[in-house]
């Protein structure tokens, strides 16, 4: 049996359904979980994948409502037993602000943000690469991802800025928390890749753990041959329609994430 | 000089309502909750006045559809508001600020800041204990948010 990933929808959530595709075409065994399911019906998943979109429509701060809602309760369980939690744009921001990443201090007690984008405080939706910071061995979640692996995505967001105090975002830097920076296609990382003047250029954190991973800009928008910016996947695959059809790009940290499950492609 | 205007909606305030939900589920003894805006404008002297009239025409953040302004004498929060505040606020823009097209007369910065304002059941502000609990859990970030108290 395939392991089972719960994909939970809050009110204003909207990227439920490419999530739930990309978990399929890894091998997992994906399943949506509304709000009104309550903790309960979110326990018992072997993992969590919290998908993008403006729950509780960002009121107060986006991804703080969503951080008390019962149904996160179940998520937090989740988390500190181990179990492999990912979140997506406003999933990465409800895990900040649920305080399991980077999980430097309490639970619902945040020491970061995804704040508004700099300069400017507008969305912002730009394709983006990120490159991966941390060894692979830094966490399962990493498994099936090379050394220094540079992924393509879509940024589509009004707050990704990740944003600390200096102490904070020093300790985040030096203990290896910043899994994921902004780059080029080729992997450099500079301030001209970074879409929202995020501190570190960082795209994606995850806990000392290595279970919880929080990323803002949207792997799954970018999973698919036909989806990529980069005209030259897309004309390799012209007039093979199962080459444009197939996953590639972004898929590859749903692969991974299939593979810290035990599932090999 | 400075000069501060008070945005408060005159119709039901969603937000408002979904922050009281997300206070009482973490336990804050909290009956209702106001939240506004308030702009603080750094204005030349003798433009205050054509700010005021131009403000109220401004139905990005004044609309008197549905909003009421005030216009208060102190660029701080009153007993019983908190105001949150970001961190760092922008660089006031070097040629003067622009808002919906139209430049603010004399105006060399405008800051936002969104207040609040909890009752208890007896229509009361909420004790300073209470107002804490509330901006420590949900009202404020501090990774990048301040929360200002008279």
């Amino acid at each position: 049996m395939s392991p089972r990933v719960a994909v939970p929808v809050y009110p204003g959530t909207n990227s439920e359904d490419e999530t739930l595709r990309a978990i399929h075409a890894v091998g997992l065994e994906g399943t949506l979980v509304h709000w009104s399911a309550g903790a309960s019906g979110l326990r018992g998943f072997d993992a969590y994948v919290l998908p993008g979109g403006f729950a509780y429509e960002d009121r107060v701060r986006a991804g703080a409502v969503a951080a008390h809602d019962p149904m996160t309760d179940a998520i937090v369980e989740a988390a500190e037993a181990g179990k492999f939690v990912l979140g997506i744009c406003n999933g990465a921001q409800i895990l900040l602000e649920t305080g399991l990443v980077p999980g430097t201090g309490a639970i619902r007690r945040p020491t970061a943000a995804f704040a508004p984008n700099g300069p400017s405080g507008r969305f912002r939706c730009v394709h983006v690469h990120v490159k991966l910071q941390v060894p692979t061995s830094r966490s399962p979640l990493f498994a099936g991802l090379g050394e220094g692996a540079v992924i393509p995505m879509w940024a589509a967001h009004g707050e990704g800025r990740l944003a600390a105090t200096d102490a904070e975002l020093a300790r985040l830097d030096a203990d290896g928390l910043v899994a994921f920076r902004y780059s080029d296609r080729r992997g450099a990382t500079s301030d001209a890749a970074v879409p929202n003047a995020s501190a570190l250029g960082c795209a994606g954190l995850i806990n000392a753990r290595g279970n919880v991973l929080a990323i803002m800009p949207h792997a799954e928008r970018d999973a698919w041959t036909y989806m990529h910016r980069d005209g030259a996947a897309r004309a390799e695959a012209r007039g093979a329609s199962a080459a444009m059809l197939a996953p590639s790009g972004g898929i590859a940290l749903f692969r991974s994430l299939a593979l810290a499950l035990g599932v090999r492609a | 000089m400075m000069r501060v205007y008070d945005v408060a909606l005159t119709i039901p305030d969603n937000e408002a309502y979904t922050a009281l939900t997300a206070l009482r589920r973490m336990g804050v003894d909290v009956a209702r909750v106001e939240r506004g805006d308030v702009f603080v404008a750094d204005v030349a002297l003798g433009d205050a006045e054509a700010l005021d009239a131009t403000f109220r025409t401004l139905e990005t953040l004044f609309n008197p559809n549905k909003h009421r302004l005030a216009i208060r004498e102190a660029a701080g929060p009153l007993p019983g508001e908190v105001w949150i505040a970001p961190l760092r606020d922008p660089e006031p823009p070097t040629a003067g600020v622009i808002v919906a097209g139209r430049r603010l007369p004399g105006t060399r910065a405008l800051l936002r800041r969104t207040v609040w304002r909890l009752f208890d059941a007896h229509d009361r502000f909420v004790s300073g204990e209470t107002l804490d609990a509330a901006v420590a859990g949900l009202l404020c970030n501090p990774a990048f948010q301040l929360a200002l108290r008279p």
